[in-house]
């Protein structure tokens, strides 16, 4: 199974201090890696690296064999990275509805006009939105702005997912909800994914593999939940 | 410059530079150091910069002293008619201050220097009450309440007066910069009673006078420098002002209840409004009808019919230009804004943002001349076009500061989802963020919109600018006063307010107007 994800010596900086790294890390292509660690810790800086919304001090990213940053270069920006980053708090567009965000992305993606509107219904369906279509994420519930949040990203054409506690503001059940879908849409899909937490019960049933971050570094190695 | 469109930037900033900053650049460059040593170094500079330090300190306490107080309770309080109270209150600012001028005049023996203060600070109070309220609804409910279980209603005031204080400070410091710079109400004041000069009158004489554009330039550098050592701790004081009191889940206080004290809470409010906005809008109505002749509601409709009639043109002019105006500077202050905000040394810059609004009008207006007054731009300098460019160079910077506010406070994430989705700097900025910012941008149109209609002590200078109605008021009161002129005055106070009138009446948020 090849790499998807290759960090090599990844080091994020505030300033002059690094907050994160320097860290080596490969995740398999298909993989769900669960990466642990308290507030602080550097989790979405390191998805934000990985993204190529947050600029490292040194290290490099490769992505599916493309290096994506090399030092302080970005070689491949956001948008080519075939990545898409589900944000704490979903970051949806309070302006648009559920239709228009998901149009709005497939536009950027190149998508014809004429095919947007049946793309964002499938993308609805795929996330279990239909009948949502009219919807502004100020009138959704938190799973469904999470939902909506999903499909956007993967309105994005990712074959890498970066999960930035995407289970946070939900309660038990809709977090078993949740959990079980990205399940499906991981298989389904053939996705990659990057799950960041600060919950060592979250996720770990899918995940296959979990390591701990603290204070910018992995700690310990890999654990195998 | 990540995060921002280059070309967009470019071309704003270029449009920035030629109409706010060319200006004040052509001066500059005209100032030679003997006409610098001769103005710094007299007496008279000194003795003028000294009473114009008075007239800014004294306007802008006064300021501070009744909108602290007017801001907290219609914001924050219980006291009857809030939801009326408040907008009234902004009334004093839209209206020219000329207007308070002529009418407090007329309707009392103030004069001097008393009677400058006290109108500015009418005119300015509502900045002090509007910073000061928006801070006030900005702390958290669970904060209040902490403080209260923690030592009730005193231990609540301390905790949320260092909070609020910087945000009433930035309204007290723009107070004070409009005070300083104003020239048509000590003005005046003085062409009806004892002469009260200023610092701004020092600078127009010597371009009137003296007709030497240089030494006009020395005269004013020392209020310029005087404003902007005001305008850079504001912009400071709006930041911690704005950051200090915003929380990600945030829960809205409930009102205050004042108990007793709601009754006379509100006599004081309601007497702020009728003595800055009522009583002078009263005055323009009474004279309107007839005045001491016997006002009639037939002579005041005659009057308003003759003063539509006779400046239907310039009534017209001023509208389309401060339209035009406001329509250009919201892309342009969307731009900037969002460059200043989001660039990593936008902030570093703020201070030539500012730049044009810190220079007097009165020289502004005269860089204006020497800038465009040559033989290859003519067409330019005699047409309505030096307009424009007059009212979007002096005035962009206040939708620039609005705009660059309000994207500080709008989630950076929101742009960088569009960034992974492939959405390009433009069109992220024209699709996620200027829709997320619309009552900021509209807020911004009305207030350069409210400014151009009211804009004087530019006009005066450029001849163009001598078609705008503000103008006709201007020579009309110093030569003669009619029901006509009380009449168009209220048609301009109509045409300035009809804005707000309209998004009050129609939208359910509110406009944002604060930087």
């Amino acid at each position: 199974m090849s790499v998807a994800i290759r960090l090599e010596g990844l080091a994020v900086g505030a300033g002059k201090r690094t907050v994160l790294g320097p860290l080596d890390l490969d995740v398999a292509e298909g993989e769900h890696v669960l990466v642990v660690g308290p507030s602080g810790a550097g989790k979405t800086t390191l998805l934000r690296a990985i993204a190529g919304l947050a600029r490292p001090q040194r290290g490099r990213v490769t992505l599916f064999g493309r290096t994506a940053s090399e030092g302080a270069r970005i070689v491949l920006p956001p948008a080519g990275r075939g990545v898409g980053l589900l944000f704490q708090g979903g970051a949806l567009w309070p302006h648009m509805s559920a239709r228009r965000t998901l149009e709005f992305v497939l536009a950027r993606r190149g998508v014809a006009r004429a095919a947007r509107r049946a793309r964002s219904d499938e993308l609805l369906a795929l996330v279990e939105l239909t009948g949502f279509e009219r919807r502004k994420p100020g009138t959704l519930s938190g799973g469904e702005a999470q939902r909506l949040a999903l499909a956007r990203a993967l309105a994005c054409e990712a074959r890498i997912l970066l999960l930035d506690e995407p289970l946070g503001p939900l309660d038990a059940a809709l977090r078993a909800e949740l959990l079980a879908r990205l399940e499906r849409l991981q298989r389904e899909l053939g996705l990659t994914v990057l799950h960041v937490t600060h919950d060592p019960a979250e996720a770990r049933s899918i995940a296959d593999r979990a390591l701990f971050l603290r204070d910018g570094l992995l700690v310990d190695g890999e654990v195998t939940p | 410059m990540t995060g921002v469109s280059r070309p967009l930037v470019i071309a704003a900033t270029t449009v920035f530079a030629v109409l706010g900053l060319a200006p004040i650049a052509v001066m500059l460059a005209r100032v030679s150091g003997a006409d610098l040593s001769d103005v710094l170094g007299s007496a008279r500079t000194a003795s003028l910069l000294g009473r114009t330090l008075w007239l800014g300190l004294a306007t802008s306490a006064i300021a501070l002293a009744v909108g602290l107080p007017f801001g907290f309770l219609v914001a924050r309080t219980d006291v009857p008619g809030a939801a009326l109270l408040r907008p009234l209150g902004l009334v004093p600012l839209m209206l020219p201050p000329l207007f308070l001028a002529i009418t407090w005049t007329a309707m009392s023996d103030l004069r001097g220097a008393p009677a400058a203060v006290l109108i500015l600070a009418a005119n300015t109070f509502p900045l002090v009450a509007l910073f000061s309220a928006r801070a006030f609804e900005r702390i958290d409910a669970r904060s209040e309440e902490a403080a209260l279980v923690a030592g009730g209603a005193r231990a609540a005031l301390m905790m949320e007066l260092p909070l609020v204080l910087p945000a009433a400070l930035c309204g007290t410091c723009l107070a004070f910069v409009l005070a300083v710079n104003d020239f048509a109400v000590p003005d005046y004041v003085s062409s009806v009673g004892r002469k009260f000069n200023v610092y701004a009158d020092q600078i127009f004489n010597s371009w009137q006078g003296a007709g030497s554009s240089g030494r006009a330039v020395a005269t004013a550098l020392p209020l310029v420098a005087l404003t902007l050592l005001t305008l850079l701790p504001a912009l400071a004081l709006r930041r911690s002002g704005a950051m200090a009191t915003l929380g990600g889940d945030f829960q809205r206080p409930a009102a205050l209840r004042l108990g007793p004290w709601r009754f006379p809470a509100c006599a004081f409010c309601a007497a702020c409004v009728a003595l800055c906005a009522l009583l002078p809008l009263g005055r323009l109505v009474w004279e309107a009808g007839g005045g001491a002749r016997g006002w009639t509601a037939a002579g005041f409709r005659s009057a308003l019919a003759t003063a539509l009639e006779n400046e239907r043109a310039f009534l017209a002019a001023s509208l389309v230009w401060s339209a035009l105006a406001a329509t250009l500077c919201v892309p342009l202050a969307l731009v900037l804004g969002h460059a200043l905000e989001r660039w990593r040394h936008g902030r570093k810059l703020e201070w030539l943002a500012v730049l044009p609004i810190a220079v007097p009008a009165i020289l502004f207006g005269i860089g204006e001349i020497v800038l465009w007054n040559r033989d290859l731009t003519a067409g330019i300098y005699n047409s309505g076009a030096v307009i424009l460019m007059l009212f979007v160079g002096r005035f962009v910077a206040f939708p620039l500061l609005i705009s660059s506010g309000a994207v500080a406070s709008l989630d950076r994430r929101l742009e960088e989802a569009g960034e992974l989705c492939g959405a390009r700097p433009a069109t992220r900025l024209g699709r996620i963020v200027a829709p997320s910012l619309w009552p900021s941008l509209l807020g911004g149109w009305a207030l350069v919109f409210v400014l151009a209609m009211r804009e004087l002590d530019a006009a005066i200078l450029v001849p163009a600018a001598n078609r705008t109605v503000i103008f006709k008021v201007f020579n009309r009161i110093h030569f003669a006063r009619d029901d006509a002129v009380a009449a168009l005055c209220l048609l301009i106070v109509f045409f300035i307010l009809l804005p707000g009138l309209l998004w009050s009446l129609f939208a359910r948020q509110r406009l944002e107007v604060l930087p």
